[in-house]
């Protein structure tokens, strides 16, 4: 099987954008290589090819050398920004990834965090699209079909069957990314990525805001000290603890026992004289 | 503007009534079983179409032009539920239109869209029509009094004619023991990205069960498979309900605290004060969230006696 | 273990990228050999911490005008120390505005900060950092020389003809390569630190400096009766406020660091510094403390050890110096190596020239001159009887108890050395020690 692994690299840092200490790629894009070092290595003659894949700037070729240092085949690298709109950036990731059995994605990246880009990338290639998965089974050598498990909301699962070619995303707890041999990490600092033209633009404008959740505009269901918190939270508030209080760990401890009593969620004090307060 | 809500078997997926709530009540429920789906007292204008089982490319292509030929189509809302989410590109692509992806607020002149992990709010003034998903849980359920009018439309037959490529569902799981036990506890503790290590999470559980509770986690813990994600408390992961939420070391970003229902007490340790965790908080304790773990399973082990002294790591 | 024959990958590892590896890579890159310097850590500095005062001076010979480009967070241009009773505080305080311009004396810098720029150094004259990796032992060939190092990454031999220990306090590798003595917990400390923050102004206030002028105070007493010392450094809106704290004596009491750490605050003298602030981080780490006493042999066949891996630390209760001999160790070590690889003999004899370069510097200088501190700082007298003497005697000197007339100093003084039973004897050798020491 011929699989590709789109891995977004993030910084979090913008002013130093390649500094190591604050930019990587997500525990699901690491997932999405596992996933697709795993399949293509249980492929019959495993002749599996894994391409990974990045648009984004300079800064990511550190990580994309990590990738081929677990055993990436080629990484390759279009060159733009990643203030991009998710369809274009899909569209043009989309260019590179023709001709690929599998595309493997994370679920959401670190910073735009939608989740969009793998559905996008399977409508402009016309695939088979599974998003989301918890586990993805080997590929059948002959139908090409793969067994998945899909997270659905309020606890459930879904078992699904998608035979390539197909975009799959995973979370970050669908596989944790092996290790590279110490060879393979030194040689792989010299590995060459490919480069190619990527597209230009910005995201529209945005005024960007500390997320603060917002009021529920309608009576609440029950007046929970969330919503209650909430309502005073949109308004502004930035204070709004009912108590907030700073102290050392074993005062810290005796005092959240003590509120579990006061509130009743706990029986009689304990014995034992706690701590330093 | 108009909520697109799909369903299965006519079952709801999460943040459906927020979505139909913020369309006004106007709602286009589409997928299986949609006659059965429910949504009376928080929809007015209810359209039916019945698409058989999900398959979301086919899906999108008979929607696209059902969207188009509905009046006052400009702004489609869809629930960022996983089926919604999976739609909603596809969609937008077909319509042509931006997608909005992740929004905790719809209007047709300021969306808000959570980013970086749902610790950030990115306010867009949009310009004519688009698609967008709102964050289940962030707004409520409209009340609508009398029952709303329903509208069934049926597909035109042209997209059956063209093969689509989609998974297969084969079946549906439903919320396994563990998850149940979460989401009918009473009093959850949910550990977060500043409790240090995995060893904590034993600790932590340990803390639940010796307080009569269960442990929770975000998904930052989950991806790194310290805890199960059975055990992700958030739109993505479980939505509980719990009268007691004890966290440690959780930031509350929007897609985490809009799975935590309506908590009737909340304690937050953390080392900033002003996380949206802490400022949802009766009690928010400025400390280190590891340390106070350990101290808190001294203090209960001392008095009841549950299980060993717990190694503190001091290095 | 012994490794297959096998042709050297590089000419030298290092490993450990804190101030003294990443010193020692970088003076081998730049003589043009291949080196491979092994963090643990997701990144230099990682896991790193330490009170925050560096004193860089030796960073002069190896990034001429470091102070343009270090990641550092204010100058320290005040230095004080307190000695402290249970109710009284005398501080005895220097200033200096000539450590506020070039080439300035000490820094307070972040550790991940400041590592990570001297790895940095390292990386760009050409030495290859490779991060998240542990050695995990040693490779020796049949006459048991060291020929290299085990990773925990898969396939992670390494083979180099030289290797460097930078791995910080209680080596791992010293001590597997048999070059540490066995060594008793009486001659570690373990130093405590708590980051506190407060808004830049306000420790403008406080402290009373201005723009980047930080302040650096030792404390003597203040430990909960732990032998030990306390210190409070000013970050650009940070404090760091810790205590360095006996062993022994703190297995003795049943305190915990934390809660001295607070009993610390608490004092009337340091409460007023540091009230309000909110506690960023706390973390704790062992310390070689006393010099001399425990250092390893510095050189085996194939191998050197320098920084804390050395115990070229001094961590004598008031005193915390450990970055700028692991750094200045980190070099000579590199240099030594350098002159055996050239002269293709790395066994110890050919390597002597670490030794040499260690006595013949302050680095082993300042640890001789200072031998008898860390005992002499951290004894009981030093630390619970002439802190009361000191400041009851102070205090006296400043009360005013009209009518009665002032009494002469020295009587006071012998009054208090009474009252706190201090023996005239013992004072004399402290003081004489004292002088020899600091003299
Ligand atoms: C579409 C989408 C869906 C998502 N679904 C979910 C979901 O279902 N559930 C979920 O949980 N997340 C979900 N996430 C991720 C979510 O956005 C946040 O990234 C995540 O909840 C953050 O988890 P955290 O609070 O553990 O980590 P962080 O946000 O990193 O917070 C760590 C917190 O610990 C504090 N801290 C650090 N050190 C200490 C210390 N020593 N002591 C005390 N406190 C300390 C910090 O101040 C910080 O507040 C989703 C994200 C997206 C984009
Ligand atoms: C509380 C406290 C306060 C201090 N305050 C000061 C101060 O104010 N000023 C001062 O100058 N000094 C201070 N020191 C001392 C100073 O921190 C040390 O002396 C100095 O860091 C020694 O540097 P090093 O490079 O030898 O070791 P470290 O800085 O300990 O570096 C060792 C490096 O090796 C890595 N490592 C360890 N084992 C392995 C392995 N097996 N494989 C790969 N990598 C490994 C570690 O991750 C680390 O990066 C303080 C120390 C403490 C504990
Ligand atoms: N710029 C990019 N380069 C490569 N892959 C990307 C990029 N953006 C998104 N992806 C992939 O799409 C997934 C989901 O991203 P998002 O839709 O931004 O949440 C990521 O985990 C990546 O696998």
């Amino acid at each position: 099987m011929k699989i590709a692994v789109c891995w977004k690299w993030v910084s979090l840092d913008r002013e130093h954008e390649a500094d190591r200490r604050w930019s990587g790629v997500s525990a699901a894009d690491e997932a999405a290589l596992e996933v697709a070092l795993t399949i293509a290595g249980a492929s019959i003659d495993s002749s599996g090819e894994v391409n990974v894949i990045c648009l984004g700037p300079s800064g990511a070729d550190d990580v994309l050398r990590d990738a081929i240092a677990v055993g990436a085949t080629t990484a390759r690298r279009i060159d733009a920004s990643t203030d991009l709109d998710s369809r274009v950036v899909a569209v043009a990731l989309a260019e590179q990834l023709r001709g690929h059995d599998l595309v493997l994605c994370g679920d959401y990246s670190l910073d735009r965090g939608t989740g969009s880009v793998p559905a996008f990338i399977a409508g402009e290639l016309s695939s088979a699209q599974a998003l989301g998965l918890l586990e993805v089974g080997a590929a059948d050598p002959t139908s090409r079909t793969l067994r998945v498990v899909r997270r659905l909301d309020g606890g459930r699962r879904e078992i699904l069957h998608v035979t390539a070619p197909a975009v799959l995303s995973v979370e970050g707890s669908a596989a944790n990314l092996r290790r590279a041999p110490l060879a393979a990490t030194l040689a792989a600092r010299t590995a060459p990525v490919e480069l190619v033209r990527g597209p230009h633009g910005h995201l529209p404008e945005a005024e960007v805001h500390p997320y603060r959740p917002r009021a529920r505009v309608l009576q609440a269901p029950t007046g929970g000290s969330l919503d209650r918190v909430r309502q005073i939270l949109d308004v502004g508030g930035s204070d709004a603890h009912a108590e907030l209080v700073t102290l050392d760990p074993s005062a810290a401890a005796s005092k959240i026992l003590d509120q579990l009593r006061e509130w009743g969620y706990l029986e009689e004090p304990v014995s034992s004289s706690s701590g330093s307060d | 503007m108009i909520a697109l809500v799909p369903v299965r078997d006519g079952v709801l997926p999460a943040g459906a009534p927020d979505a139909i709530a913020e369309a006004a009540g106007r709602v286009l429920i589409a997928g299986s079983g949609t006659s059965s789906a429910t949504v009376d007292g928080i929809a007015s204008e209810v359209h039916l179409i019945e698409l058989g089982p999900v398959e979301i490319a086919r899906w999108a292509a008979a929607l696209a032009p059902i969207i188009e030929s509905l009046p006052d189509n400009d702004i489609v809302i869809l629930p960022h539920s996983a089926d919604g989410r999976d739609l909603a590109p596809r969609l937008a692509a077909l319509l042509d239109r931006p997608l909005l992806s992740g929004a905790t607020e719809v209007s047709a002149h300021r969306v808000r869209v959570a980013r970086r992990g749902g610790l950030e709010l990115h306010e867009l003034r949009p310009t004519g029509s688009f698609v967008a998903t709102l964050q289940p849980g962030t707004r409520g359920a409209l009340a609508i009094g009398g029952l709303p009018v329903v509208h069934h439309l049926d597909v035109g037959s042209e997209p059956g004619q063209m093969a689509f490529h989609d998974a297969e569902v084969i079946e549906v799981l439903p919320p396994d023991v563990q998850t149940m036990d979460l989401t009918e506890a009473s009093r959850i503790i949910g550990g977060g990205a500043g409790l240090d290590s995995n060893d904590r999470f034993d600790q932590l559980d340990r803390f639940a069960v010796a307080i009569g509770g269960v442990m929770g986690a975000t998904r930052v813990i989950t991806d790194r498979s310290w805890v199960h994600h059975d055990r992700q408390i958030g739109t993505t992961g479980v939505v509980v309900d719990p009268d007691l939420y004890l966290s440690f070391g959780v930031s509350g970003a929007v897609q985490h605290t809009s799975g935590l229902g309506h908590p009737d007490h909340i304690i937050s340790v953390n080392t900033d004060p002003h996380c949206p965790m802490m400022m949802m908080s009766d009690l928010a304790i400025v400390a280190d969230a590891n340390e106070t773990l350990s101290e808190l399973l001294d203090l209960l082990d001392t008095a009841v006696g549950t299980g060993p002294d717990p190694q503190r790591n001091v290095t | 273990m012994t490794a297959p024959a096998s042709t050297p990958a590089v000419d030298a590892i290092v490993v450990g990228a804190g101030p003294a590896g990443s010193a020692a890579a970088t003076v081998l890159a730049r003589k043009g050999y291949s080196v491979i310097l092994l963090e643990r850590g997701s990144f230099p500095g990682s896991k790193n911490m330490y009170g925050g005062v560096v004193y860089p001076r030796i960073l002069d010979q190896l990034h001429p005008e470091w102070w343009l480009e270090a990641p550092i967070q204010r100058w320290i241009t005040r230095r004080s120390t307190m000695v402290l009773t249970d109710t009284q505080a005398l501080t005895v305080d220097f200033r200096s505005a000539n450590w506020a311009q070039p080439p300035y004396n000490g820094a307070t810098a972040y550790r991940p900060d400041w590592d990570h720029w001297l790895a940095g150094k390292a990386e760009a004259d050409g030495a290859q950092l490779v991060c998240s990796t542990t050695a995990t032992g040693l490779l020796r060939d049949e006459r048991g020389h060291v020929i290299g190092v085990t990773t925990d990454r898969p396939d992670g031999d390494l083979l180099a003809r030289v290797v460097i220990a930078c791995d910080g306090v209680n080596s791992f590798l010293a001590k597997e390569a048999g070059l540490y003595g066995d060594v008793d917990a009486a001659n570690y400390t373990v130093g405590v630190k708590e980051t506190i923050a407060l808004p830049k102004h306000v420790i403008d206030e406080r402290f009373g400096v201005r723009g980047l002028e930080g302040v650096d105070i030792e404390i003597l007493g203040g430990t909960s009766g732990v032998n030990g010392g306390g210190f409070v450094y000013t970050n650009l809106d940070t404090l760091a406020v810790g205590v360095v704290l006996k062993l022994p004596k703190l297995a003795a009491q049943k305190l915990r660091p934390e809660e001295i750490i607070a009993n610390l605050k608490a004092h009337p003298g340091v409460a007023p510094l540091v009230e309000g602030g909110e506690i960023k981080e706390y973390s704790a780490h062992v310390i070689p403390e006393a010099g001399l006493s425990m250092m390893p042999k510095m050189t085996g066949d194939g191998m050197l050890v320098a920084g804390d891996a050395a115990a070229l630390c001094l961590a004598a209760g008031i005193w915390l110096e450990g970055v700028n001999f692991a750094m200045a160790s980190g070099m000579y070590a590199a240099e030594a190596a350098a002159e055996a690889l050239a002269a293709n003999d790395t066994s110890r004899v050919g390597l002597a020239g670490y030794e040499r370069r260690l006595n013949d510097t302050f680095v082993l200088r300042d640890h001789r001159k200072l031998r008898r501190a860390p005992s002499l700082v951290l004894s009981d007298r030093v630390q619970h009887l002439y802190p009361h003497m000191i400041a009851n005697t102070v205090e006296r000197m400043f009360r005013v108890d009209n009518p009665t007339p002032k009494p002469g100093l020295r009587r006071i003084l012998n009054e208090e050395r009474r009252r706190a039973g201090v023996k005239l004897k013992d004072l004399a050798t402290d003081a004489l020690d004292g002088l020899r020491s600091f003299g």
